[in-house]
């Protein structure tokens, strides 16, 4: 069923569960917060995998190689952040 | 909203034959001006340090708080000396940023500086001629964005790819003469930690070269990202998959809602432990030394104005600032060493959702806390709050914490509230840390909805990965900070204790006659060698009816009468005894509006004026009977001067009143301003009046005296 599928992949990075590796598609913040994520490595197309969820939550963003940072970031901002979640 | 958007053409790879040689772009001459440009996090202010050595300089950008480190390329093995440091180049250390286009305070700042538009205080604004930007070879492919927008602008520049120790041992290459190519300008390896690479260094920023011209066409967020990726792809390789599993180990404890919050508790009360134990000593000597110098000066100089001025207004108003330097020291050294670590990020995050409801972020715990040992670290610790609304409003809330200055007011209170019951005095006690606390998030929440009224910046924050803490780094930025303070606090409190010396001095009268006449009877003791004998207890002196007394007992007596003489007199005690009907409200009679106006520039003040006022003499000591006078010390009218209700009410006052000028002085500089300060004692004084006149009244409903 394509339209199930595209729900279930497509989510709020606060949706994320611990483990769950996506990417992030896109932001629906105000531009700065949304020029701050981006500068932070929340890029459109960047791998996330989340580290720890909650009110807070802790992302990962990891390039090819291992190399990368980590963004404890508040829900009003995770929750305003679309990723496609990798499927396995 | 934004979207994914299909990734531009990067810049062409320059060809071989379409290059200009370096050579032909780098400058004529040495450069006399750099700036280090890079993301926070990326080892850029140890990297300073290496490059500029100890001997740098720590100012504010004019009217903000933030700082630059300032110094001159004269690191390296083969280190400058003389003349050659004189002339060499000027590094600005900017500060971190992540993005040079964002609309926060650090890139404003570096888009003005790197424009020629501003530089740090001390210096001459003029744009750089040169660039140092410094990426993270441990997370290459972010950093190297700042790279591209460095480059755009097209100055001579030089990158250094730090923590190449770091991305070896987790088996991350990076190729320094591929970036270079791709950059048109030199590149270098290094390890700001170890050293490795810092030679290197240092002669690539003697002839920095312009970038390829490339990058003027970057303008874009995605372009600079689609350059970005495409270099990362040629340059960054690994030989095996990075395992982070300690980090998620140690992220699992530091950020649990529970765990993370112990771990905390745990961590500051240490911390705090640490910084009381050791600082007595510190402060002991300290005290020791101001004393000495104090009492050589006295013995040097005849008694008179100038020995007054200079032992008890200058020696003992700095000794009472200097004091203190101790716990700042050890203060800004553990937590320097904490942050290195990267542990301090996780316990903002986690602290975040306990102060968030107040208008404060996890940011501000450290300085709330640090506050109570003592507001002026309290208040430069937050320094780490990133939003300026946050950091203003924590500054605001700081003072309300109960500090060390306080601990002898609150002793001296709650034994004449309690006298012999220590478990209700230790109620007391702890009543006075909780008031504070809940005054100081309300006076948050107050000010972050009126005058500091904004949206705050959502956490999105940075946890750096766990590392060693750099014990140099944390060796500079102590002295760094102390020297602030000496410098600022020092400088305010000297100028502050000599004009509340000469309030407290003048004009000066002579001896009353009753003391006149005790000091012939001493006199008459020491020369005749007759007995007397004491026809009033004094237990403040320990003279007991009906008991043979010496010279020396009756000559303290005389001194006592003509210095609570005299105290009554001065500019300030005869202020005490005009403003006494604005402070009658609150219970205080003329003697305690003395105190009070007294300790207005250091709370610790109130009991050794008190002591002066009721008795004459101010070496306050519970065993001493002088509690004793000070619990039987009469106002005019007979009645007593501590009664219950004007006890409580004084408690409350010296909870939630400002009574400390170091701190005004501290925050006018930290908050960027004398109208916060002024704001800051017009709201402390205006509740603590209003509170303490509210229990003073409670109290007399009770029943209280």
């Amino acid at each position: 069923m394509p339209i199930a599928a595209t729900q279930t992949s497509r989510i709020s990075l606060q949706q994320l569960r611990k483990g769950d590796r996506g990417r992030i598609e896109s932001t629906d913040l105000p531009a700065d917060d949304a020029a701050m994520l981006r500068a932070l490595g929340l890029r459109p197309d960047a791998p996330v995998r989340m580290c720890r969820m909650g009110q807070t939550c802790i992302v990962e963003v990891c390039d090819r190689l291992g190399g990368g940072c980590r963004i404890g970031l508040a829900r009003s901002l995770a929750e305003r952040v679309v990723v496609r979640r990798d499927e396995f | 909203m934004s979207v994914v958007e299909p990734k531009p053409e990067p810049p062409a790879r320059p060809e071989a034959g379409g290059v200009e040689s370096p050579s032909v772009r780098s400058l004529a001459e040495v450069p006399t001006r750099i700036a280090v440009l890079g993301n926070p996090n990326v080892g850029k202010t140890t990297l300073f340090n290496r490059l500029a050595g100890v001997r740098h300089k720590t100012a504010n950008f004019p009217g903000t708080t933030q700082e630059a480190h300032l110094g001159r390329l004269v690191g390296g093995s083969s280190a400058a000396s003389g003349e050659a440091k004189a002339s060499a180049p000027l590094l600005i250390d900017l500060p971190g940023v992540y993005s040079l286009s964002l609309n926060v305070a650090e890139a404003q700042i570096c888009r003005a500086v790197l424009a020629g538009e501003l530089a740090p205080m001390g210096t001459t604004p003029a744009a750089p001629d040169a660039l140092l930007v410094v990426v993270d070879a441990t997370n290459l492919l972010r950093t190297l964005a700042l790279a591209a927008e460095a480059a755009a602008m097209g100055k001579p520049m030089v990158v250094a790819v730090n923590q190449m120790d770091v991305a070896r041992r987790r088996g991350l290459h990076v190729d320094a003469d591929a970036l270079s190519q791709r950059l048109g300008c030199p590149v270098v390896a290094i390890s700001a930690r170890t050293g490795d690479g810092i030679d290197g260094l240092v002669s690539a920023l003697r002839q920095p070269v312009q970038p390829l011209k490339e990058f003027g066409g970057l303008g874009e967020r995605s372009e600079i990202e689609a350059w970005a990726d495409s270099v990362y792809a040629e340059v960054a390789s690994a030989s095996s998959p990075v395992s982070n599993k300690l980090a998620d180990r140690l992220d699992a404890a530091f950020t649990h809602p529970l765990v993370g919050v112990g771990l905390f508790a745990a961590v500051m009360t240490g911390l705090f432990w640490v910084i009381f134990r050791l600082a007595n000593y510190p402060m002991d000597w300290i005290d020791a030394l101001f004393g000495w110098a104090g009492g050589t000066v006295a013995g040097t100089l005849p008694e008179g104005p100038i020995q007054s001025l200079l032992v008890d207004g200058v020696i003992a108003g700095v000794g009472a600032t200097v004091i203190f330097l101790p716990q700042i020291v050890l203060l800004f050294f553990l937590l320097s060493l904490l942050e290195g670590t990267g542990y301090l990020a996780r316990a903002a995050f986690v602290i975040d959702r306990l102060l968030r409801p107040f208008g404060l972020s996890g940011h501000a715990f450290v300085p709330l806390l640090s506050g109570h040992a003592c507001a002026l670290p309290g208040i430069m610790a937050a320094r780490a709050v990133p939003d300026r609304r946050d950091r203003i409003a924590t500054i605001l809330a700081v003072p309300f914490m109960s500090c060390t200055a306080r601990i002898p007011v609150y002793v001296l209170l709650t034994t004449l509230l309690f006298p012999g019951r220590p478990g209700l005095q230790a109620l007391a006690f702890t009543g006075c840390y909780a008031l504070g606390v809940v005054a100081g998030l309300v006076t948050s929440l107050l000010f972050r909805r009126t005058v500091l009224k904004g949206k705050s910046l959502p956490m999105a924050l940075e946890l750096p990965a766990y590392r060693l803490p750099d014990l140099r780094l944390a060796l500079l930025t102590t002295r760094d900070r102390a020297w602030v303070f000496l410098r600022k606090a020092g400088v305010v409190i000297l100028g502050i204790s000599v004009v509340l010396w000469w309030l407290g001095t003048y004009p000066q009268s002579p001896p009353p006659r009753e003391a006149v006449e005790l000091q012939a009877v001493a006199t008459a003791i020491e020369t005749t060698g007759q007995e007397v004998w004491v026809l009033e207890s004094r237990p403040a002196f320990g003279l007991v009816q009906g008991e043979a007394v010496s010279a020396a007992e009756v000559r303290a007596q005389a001194e006592s009468i003509a210095a609570r003489h005299s105290a009554r007199r001065t500019v300030l005690g005869r202020l005490g005894a005009t403003m006494q009907p604005v402070f009658e409200p609150l219970g205080y009679d003329r003697q305690l509006v003395i105190g009070v106006l007294a300790s207005f520039a250091a709370r610790e003040v109130f009991v050794s004026t008190m002591a002066v006022q009721v008795i004459g003499r101010e070496d306050f000591d519970e065993d001493n009977g002088i509690q004793d006078a000070l619990a039987n010390a009469k106002r005019d009218d007979g009645t007593p001067v501590f009664g219950t209700a004007t006890s409580w009410s004084l408690l409350v006052y010296y909870v939630l009143a400002m009574q400390c000028l170091p701190t005004l002085a501290v925050t006018a500089r930290e908050a960027g301003g004398w109208k916060w300060a002024g704001l800051q004692l017009g709201w402390m004084t205006m509740l603590a009046y209003v509170l303490a006149a509210a229990a003073y009244r409670i109290a007399l409903a009770m029943g209280a005296s």
